[in-house]
């Protein structure tokens, strides 16, 4: 029989021509993503067992692994599977199980081999890893990777014992403890991938490699394995990758020191012994709160993918060119983000002098790029040179999105919005940058505010991950979900804010820095406020954030909340004196810290020690960042309250995603909830009476939640 | 016969090779223009049927510059484009095919232009390096190869410099400053004669730049090591330069008896120039508002070794086809190669005898000094060989709409013996 089809499956399909036989994945083409969900294992298993029992009368003489979805090979393993699990032990076991499905893989004696286009991540690679040749196909979406460590856990499919066979310690460690993904050339250079094709020659070059005979290792390769092969050496690389990794994680990541630890275990040991010590690291990791908490900031990011704003039928418009209006620094900024994306920008200013700012910020974040050999030069000259320049308005009726990045001043853009509104087309969706005014009062300076909303990019542009879309009452629901489609296509986690005095993100930072404030005044140094923040671990204390923002700016938003929102928001005055004392934060050398020349910190600005407490106290690392926290939780309640956002859920990925909050903790509210509400409210009573009424006035959100006995998350 | 308009004209600024647009390919001299045109008016991006760009200096990596510049641009990739090719009037080459496409009905709307970056013209290598290429690649043998190497010598390494090459006419073997040097001594045109138009021409490039009237014909183009800068202005134009400082410079064609120097010549720059010519139907269907319209072009030739007159050929046969005299036109644009050469095309329009030892039988008259020229030529402003041709009409387009004037005649001479000009007609 030539060629013969089973159709017993649902999730793979298997067929067999000429005597190969053929795995595909992702059958169902409707699913979103191939993954191996638990369906999908128990049919390989069977698919398996079934060509290993043919092979005995010679009916097959090959394996070919592939994929029907275009753009993915497999995902990884489902990851609700391991939510699934409720125990070591049977997390052990899940792992165990999979293991065995692709020892069979392994063990089959017959050529096998993974033909990859697309995504291949997880447990994917981990069962390309259990075929004898991995060919990759050079299309763009081809990358190979595995992933587990960013969810705290680690690859338990046998992927911690395959790849370090198959590309060295070295280079696996790399790949494992980062959860960095490779292209398919990079793949062959690690050894990884045997050979790139284009994706249409795959199948028909997997054929040609059944048969051929594995090429000698070189001479190098040989050399470098011999010196890895011994004791001392070994050592000497775990110990290097503790140290980068330590100096990478802080200490606060389990998942990392686990792998090292594995992976230092299994070293050259028997296939089952370092099984099955994955699958009891596996286990441990999986039900650990940290890796619970790191899968659930995963699925909030999946769901932030997801258009869930006011009700619309209609598709998203293609936005696919761009204007931006202002070339400062945020102007630059996201005149980069769209001539990256192909929107080949016009940037308008009224000045050349501020055209070449803007053209110096981009080519900066281009150049970046350039340097770190991730952009050629000739990418960056036709990215850089896709920004078009302007002065008037030519061009801006060809746009589909104008986002506005001029100065906070809401006369100003006022004027700009009304001027802009006669150039355009009257579906070019039109967009404020704004941080801190009132989206709402900006949109009636427009003949059609339903064109019209807030979208707010974090500074710096290219490193911040947030977007805040915020809305207003006149906004038209298919604008909001244009803009959060096309979020999503430039790589940002957007989410959907109502209008609101310093919308999500600011409004919980305030109090944040405002008590920061406080306390340097009470008496508390700024070295131990700002090291109390970062052994939460946050990625730069207070003091260090309000410099790198710049004090104006906080001085300015600072007076904006507390206007909107009353005395719980008042600013400390010392900030004001900082502020008047010129010191403008980093920028201009001179914050709470001093900068030299290059921005590096060299020791505080002598003015606000002089006039800073006159006498210090100790207070301990827990007050202070409980001091710093409870404002910031009250705060989030009060927003939930109002229904500026929907759910806790976005409350923490805004802040994980926009000012950086550890992820480990799971969010803001998560560890508020992980503290228990009534404790919070308890602590927040204690500083009520002993520190300030007017910042430590519990909301009756809060008060609601104890009563109910909820926490945020039950909401 | 369809009437052919100019919608809108731009340039980029001109920099002096191996100055500020050094670094800049020759299709990003191009493509801004184009973006900005595009980005003026409502034609939609499948909107254009030609793209038409002059190059004479073919970058490697740019066989048909004009395609890519097309492309980059943002127009629709079913746009037919193609590059020509008529050295120095290139891009007027370009315009004249735009025309006549749009004249017989063939287009409805043309991009035509120039560019050229002469500061990224190719070193070559010599015949004899060329030579042991070749026999090194179809050498199959060791001793072969080793064999065919043994054959170098280091003077095989001395480049030949395209750029000089390609001023240099392959006929007469006279670079182009022997041309102008041979029609001085033949005419009899002195050196402090070729000095003081030489000052002129930086003198009104320096007045237009300083009150800044030329700037809406100029598109700022991105430069800089790191692409952070813009330039707005055209640079190598003196404003501080005098007769006195001129008469200083040595001849450089003919370094013993000469009067053509360095100062008297055009330099050698980069630019590019871009115009968007459409018919009656077209600028209706768009709304478009033309500027001018194109009336006629010419052109012809002449000795190679005399090419520098080629705008008194061209001026000729364009005038007598248009059936207009001097006094109709408002302004003239002539190519200035080299102070020289312009003065010998000025005595052959209005000196019967110099006409006709080029085989002119009509004394046309005197060009007005104050209709020439009048914001500086390419003495002050460069020469980006492949551009002029569009340049020219586009500065022609943009000053008869500052005076409100109504005829225009650009005109250049032509490497190897060619003149070539073009009529056009104010409409604002």
């Amino acid at each position: 029989m030539d060629r013969e089809m089973d159709n017993n499956y649902e999730n793979i399909s298997y067929e067999v021509i000429e005597n190969i036989a053929y795995i595909g994945f992702g059958k169902n083409k409707q699913k979103a993503m191939p993954v191996l969900d638990e369906k999908t294992l128990f049919e390989l298993k069977k698919c398996i067992e079934k060509i290993k029992n043919f092979r005995e009368d010679d009916a097959i003489s090959g394996v070919i692994f592939f994929s029907h979805k275009d753009g993915v090979f497999l995902a990884g393993a489902d990851i609700n599977l391991i939510d699934s699990l409720k125990s070591e032990e049977e997390c052990k076991a899940g792992s165990s199980k999979g293991q065995e499905i692709f020892n069979l893989i392994e063990d089959l004696p017959l050529p096998t081999i993974a033909c990859i286009d697309g995504i291949c991540l997880g447990g994917g690679l981990e069962l390309a890893l259990a075929c004898k040749k991995i060919l990759a196909s050079n299309s763009p979406s081809t990358s190979l990777g595995l992933p587990e460590v960013q969810l705290g856990i680690l690859p338990g499919f046998g992927g911690t014992y395959r790849l370090p066979l198959r590309i060295g310690i070295p280079n696996a460690l790399d790949l494992i403890l980062t959860g960095k993904k490779v292209n398919a050339f990079k793949a062959k250079s690690l050894g990884l991938v045997v050979e790139v094709f284009p994706k249409e020659r795959l199948l028909d070059m997997a054929l040609k490699f059944l048969t051929k005979k594995k090429a000698n290792n070189s001479v190098l390769k040989s050399i470098e394995n011999l010196a890895i092969d011994n004791f001392i050496a070994r050592k000497l690389i775990f110990q290097k990758a503790r140290e980068a990794t330590l100096k990478e994680t802080k200490g606060f990541y389990q998942a990392p020191m686990k792998i090292l630890e594995l992976l230092e275990n299994t070293a050259g040991k028997k296939r089952q012994y370092a099984l099955n010590a994955e699958a009891e690291a596996f286990a441990k990791l999986a039900m650990s709160e940290q890796s619970k908490r790191l899968r659930e900031i995963f699925f909030l990011i999946d769901k932030s993918k997801k258009y869930l704003g006011p009700i619309e039928m209609r598709d998203p418009l293609p936005l696919s060119r761009g204007v931006v209006l202002g070339a400062g620094t945020m102007g630059g900024g996201i005149a980069w983000l769209m001539a990256d994306h192909g929107m080949r920008p016009v940037m308008k200013d009224i000045t050349i002098d501020a055209l070449e700012l803007g053209l110096k910020q981009s080519s900066a974040n281009f150049w970046r790029s350039v340097k770190k050999k991730k952009m050629s030069y000739d990418d960056f000259e036709k990215k850089q040179r896709s920004i078009s320049t302007q002065l008037g308005y030519d061009g801006f009726k060809k746009a589909h999105l104008i986002v506005e990045a001029v100065v906070e001043n809401m006369d100003l853009k006022k004027k700009v919005f009304a001027e802009v509104e006669e150039f355009v087309t009257s579906d070019c969706i039109i967009a404020s940058n704004t941080s801190s005014l009132s989206v709402t009062e900006m949109a009636a300076a427009f003949k059609d505010s339903s064109r019209f909303l807030g979208l707010h990019f974090f500074n710096p542009v290219h490193r911040m991950p947030l977007v805040e879309i915020i809305t207003h009452d006149k906004v038209s629901p298919l604008v909001v979900k244009t803009v959060h489609q096309w979020c999503n296509k430039i790589k940002k986690t957007p989410i959907i804010v109502k209008d609101g005095p310093g919308f999500l993100v600011n409004r919980i930072l305030a109090p944040y820095l405002n008590e920061a404030s406080y306390l340097y005044e009470e008496g508390v140094s700024v070295a131990d406020i700002d090291n109390a923040a970062l052994a939460f671990g946050m990625p730069m204390g207070p003091f260090r954030l309000m410099d790198e923002v710049g004090i104006d700016v906080g001085v300015k938003v600072g007076k904006i909340l507390h206007h909107a929102l009353g005395e719980r928001m008042r600013p400390s005055p010392f900030v004001f004196k900082v502020f008047e004392s010129g010191a403008l934060g980093k920028k201009s050398n001179l914050g709470f810290y001093r900068y030299d020349e290059d921005g590096k910190s060299c020791g505080m600005n002598n003015f606000v020690v002089e006039n800073g407490p006159s006498k210090f106290k100790n207070m301990a690392e827990q007050d202070i960042q409980w001091r710093l926290l409870l404002p910031m939780i009250n705060e989030a309640a009060i927003i939930l309250d109002e229904g500026i956002v929907g759910t806790a859920g976005d409350v923490d990925l805004g802040l994980i995603m926009g000012i950086g909050l550890p992820p480990f903790r799971g969010g803001l509210l998560k560890y508020a909830d992980s503290e228990g509400i009534a404790s919070i409210v308890e602590k927040m009573d204690k500083y009520a009476s002993e520190v300030s009424v007017d910042r430590y006035q519990t909301c009756k959100y809060l008060r609601d939640l104890v009563e109910k006995q909820q926490r945020f998350y039950d909401v | 016969m369809n009437d052919v308009f100019i919608v809108d004209a731009n340039r980029t600024p001109q920099a002096k090779a191996g100055l500020d647009f050094k670094n800049v390919a020759a299709p990003f001299l191009g493509i801004p223009l184009l973006r900005h045109i595009m980005d003026k008016v409502e034609i939609p991006d499948d909107g254009i049927d030609e793209v038409i760009i002059g190059n004479i200096g073919t970058p490697a990596k740019y066989p048909n510059i004009s395609r890519v510049i097309a492309l980059d641009a943002g127009l629709h990739e079913k746009t037919s484009a193609y590059t020509v090719n008529r050295n120095c009037a290139s891009g007027m080459e370009a315009v004249s095919q735009g025309f006549l496409k749009i004249k017989t009905g063939r287009a409805s709307v043309v991009l035509a232009g120039g560019v050229e970056s002469m500061s990224q013209m190719p070193l070559i290598f010599n015949r004899d390096m060329t030579e042991l290429f070749s026999k090194l690649m179809s050498a199959k043998t060791l001793p072969d190869r080793i064999k065919a190497l043994a054959a170098f010598r280091p003077y095989y390494l001395s480049p030949v410099i395209a750029i000089e090459q390609g001023l240099t006419d392959p006929f007469s073997g006279l670079n182009m400053g022997q041309t102008a040097e041979l029609l001085a001594r033949e005419l009899n045109i002195t050196r402090e004669e070729q000095d003081i138009f030489a000052n002129e021409s930086h003198k009104k490039a320096t007045i237009a730049w300083e009150s800044n009237r030329i700037a809406d014909e100029v598109v700022p183009i991105i430069a800089g090591s790191k692409l952070e800068k813009l330039i707005t202005k055209d640079i190598g134009y003196r404003s501080n330069s005098s007769v006195e400082g001129l008469a200083k410079m040595k001849p450089y064609f003919d370094k013993k008896s000469g009067t053509v120097t360095v100062g008297n010549s055009c330099p050698i720059t980069d630019g590019g120039s871009m115009l968007l010519l459409a018919n009656e139907e077209s600028v209706k269907k768009y709304n478009l508002r033309p500027m001018a319209k194109v009336i006629d072009y010419f052109f012809g030739g002449l000795a190679p070794e005399r090419m520098g007159m080629g705008p008194l050929i061209a001026m000729n046969g364009l005038l007598e086809r248009t059936a207009k005299k001097i006094e109709d036109v408002d302004l003239f644009e002539i190519n200035e190669a080299f102070a020289a050469q312009v003065l010998a095309v000025l005595r052959g329009m209005k000196d019967g005898k110099v006409a006709s030892r080029f085989g002119i039988n009509r004394v046309w008259g005197e060009i007005p000094y104050e209709k020439l020229n009048v914001n500086g030529g390419a003495i002050a402003l460069g020469h980006p060989v492949g551009s002029t041709g569009s340049r020219l009409i586009c500065s022609l387009a943009h000053e008869l709409r500052r005076r409100r004037g109504k005829y225009g005649v650009a005109s250049l001479c032509i490497g190897g013996g060619q003149g070539g000009a073009v009529l056009i007609e104010n409409l604002l």
